[in-house]
């Protein structure tokens, strides 16, 4: 095999990283603004919960936590295929990421917003709709971008639970080719074209936000 | 079969038995991404074409997992008859992944440092490396420490991928006892439970070193 098949050959995983990534983010989107929601907005023992079911997503080791889905629900009559347990397991990761950027956007929108709403009438849920949020998720969209790109390298973990992507096209390849610095330079290289320009959209939208000048909200 | 207490108990000192391991890899590769993460930060300000170049290698970095690159380094040294130890190729691994991660650390770092400062250090016709290390260094120890102890964590909390290079850390010792026992799911639920106390508990205590940082003003 050529450098360059090797090349094509390891790009073959890439529709099982994009749809991992994918898939992980119908669970991190929705964990990330109801649980960054909710922390900013409960008191005592509710938030107490919130923050903990948060911090076990967010403090644990990703990889062990791939592993103790992967293994535990099987084991208390849950099957969920591969591919679902590990978009869980890395989009939750991701989301309890986002939930803090999300909480902390909020948090650091200056309380003349809100009151500002309630002085015109609006009602609690509608501030935080029409107000808080579009204001907060603009401001922190340069953290969402990094949080999306901790998603796609964090996928290469699925390779450990026999889906194929891009990584275990790799460790594939190099069991019927002894070419380690092609195939692992490529693999390197096939990660780099994905998050690379992820990275650079990311800047550029920190570069919009920061002008000043820029529209209200900046985008 | 179920989920078997009492087994998961009985694996708890085995697996607890390699933190020693698990907390000097973290620590030896915090230390080694702080070292190439400053070297590079010192570089890529320098400018010229070095600079671009380490910026470059910055951001490759960043853009790919650190599992890919422990297999580089796993696979690929050996081919150019450099034979290391797995728990070294691991911990190279990781300096090297989070260094790109570590260089902007210290670059907030220093970019927090009032500008007076190096110019007052060149107004003194302190030479560039007196500056950095009488100036600027002290000043962004404390502008780092946080964030310097978050990535501790992280890094930590990166360890266990070293068990794909069979380095014995804990979660190696976890899969190590599955094997044995044909029972994964209560080791590997120890090893997590392990990780996320060890994280929670340390990054409490970097929250407290930050708080008595902003207190001392």
């Amino acid at each position: 095999m050529s450098p360059f098949d090797i090349w094509l050959g390891i790009l073959q995983g890439l529709g099982t990283t994009a749809s991992v990534t994918a898939y992980g983010l119908v669970f991190a989107v929705p964990f990330a603004l109801v649980f960054g929601v909710a922390q900013y907005l409960a008191r005592g023992v509710a938030r107490l919960l919130i923050t903990g079911v948060i911090e076990f997503w967010r403090s644990s080791a990703v990889i062990i936590l791939l592993f103790v889905f992967y293994y535990v629900l099987p084991v208390v009559g849950i099957t969920l295929s591969a591919l679902t347990v590990s978009a869980m397991v890395l989009g939750l990761n991701a989301g309890g990421y986002a939930s803090q950027a999300v909480r902390a956007g909020l948090q650091a929108l200056p309380s003349g917003q809100k009151e500002a709403g309630a002085a015109l009438g609006l009602s609690r849920p509608a501030i935080l709709l029409l107000i808080e949020l579009p204001q907060a998720l603009v401001a922190m969209s340069p953290t969402f971008v990094n949080t999306l790109i901790q998603l796609v390298k964090a996928t290469a973990l699925v390779s450990l639970v026999t889906l194929t992507d891009m990584t275990f096209r790799a460790k594939e390849i190099a069991q019927v080719e002894y070419n380690p610095v092609a195939i692992y330079t490529s693999l390197l290289l096939a990660f780099f074209v994905v998050c690379y320009p992820i990275a650079l959209a990311g800047r550029w939208l920190e570069a919009r936000i920061a002008s000043p000048g820029s529209r209200a909200g900046g985008i | 079969m179920g989920f078997d207490l009492a087994f998961a108990a009985s694996s708890l000192p085995t697996i607890l038995g390699a933190i020693g391991t698990t907390l000097t890899v973290a620590l030896v590769s915090c230390i080694g991404a702080a070292a190439i993460g400053f070297l590079f930060e010192m570089v890529r300000r320098a400018g010229g074409i070095a600079g671009l170049t380490v910026g470059f290698v910055i951001d490759f970095i960043r853009s790919t997992p650190v599992l890919a690159w422990l297999y580089f380094l796993y696979f690929v040294l050996p081919f150019y008859g450099v034979r290391l130890g797995s728990m070294t190729v691991g911990v190279m691994g990781l300096s090297l992944y989070y260094s790109g991660y570590l260089a902007e650390v210290f670059k907030a770092g220093i970019d927090a440092i009032p500008k007076g400062q190096p110019e007052a250090a060149r107004a003194l016709s302190l030479r560039r490396r007196d500056a950095v290390i009488y100036v600027i260094v002290p000043q962004m120890l404390r502008n780092i420490a946080a964030p310097l102890g978050n990535y501790f964590v992280s890094i930590l909390k990166a360890t266990p991928y070293l068990a794909v290079l069979a380095v014995p850390e804990m979660l190696g010792r976890a899969f190590d006892i599955a094997s044995e026992t044909y029972r994964y799911a209560e080791p590997l639920s120890v090893a997590a439970f392990i990780f996320l106390a060890l994280a929670l508990v340390i990054s409490q205590g970097v929250k407290q070193l930050e708080r008595w940082l902003l207190a001392r003003g």
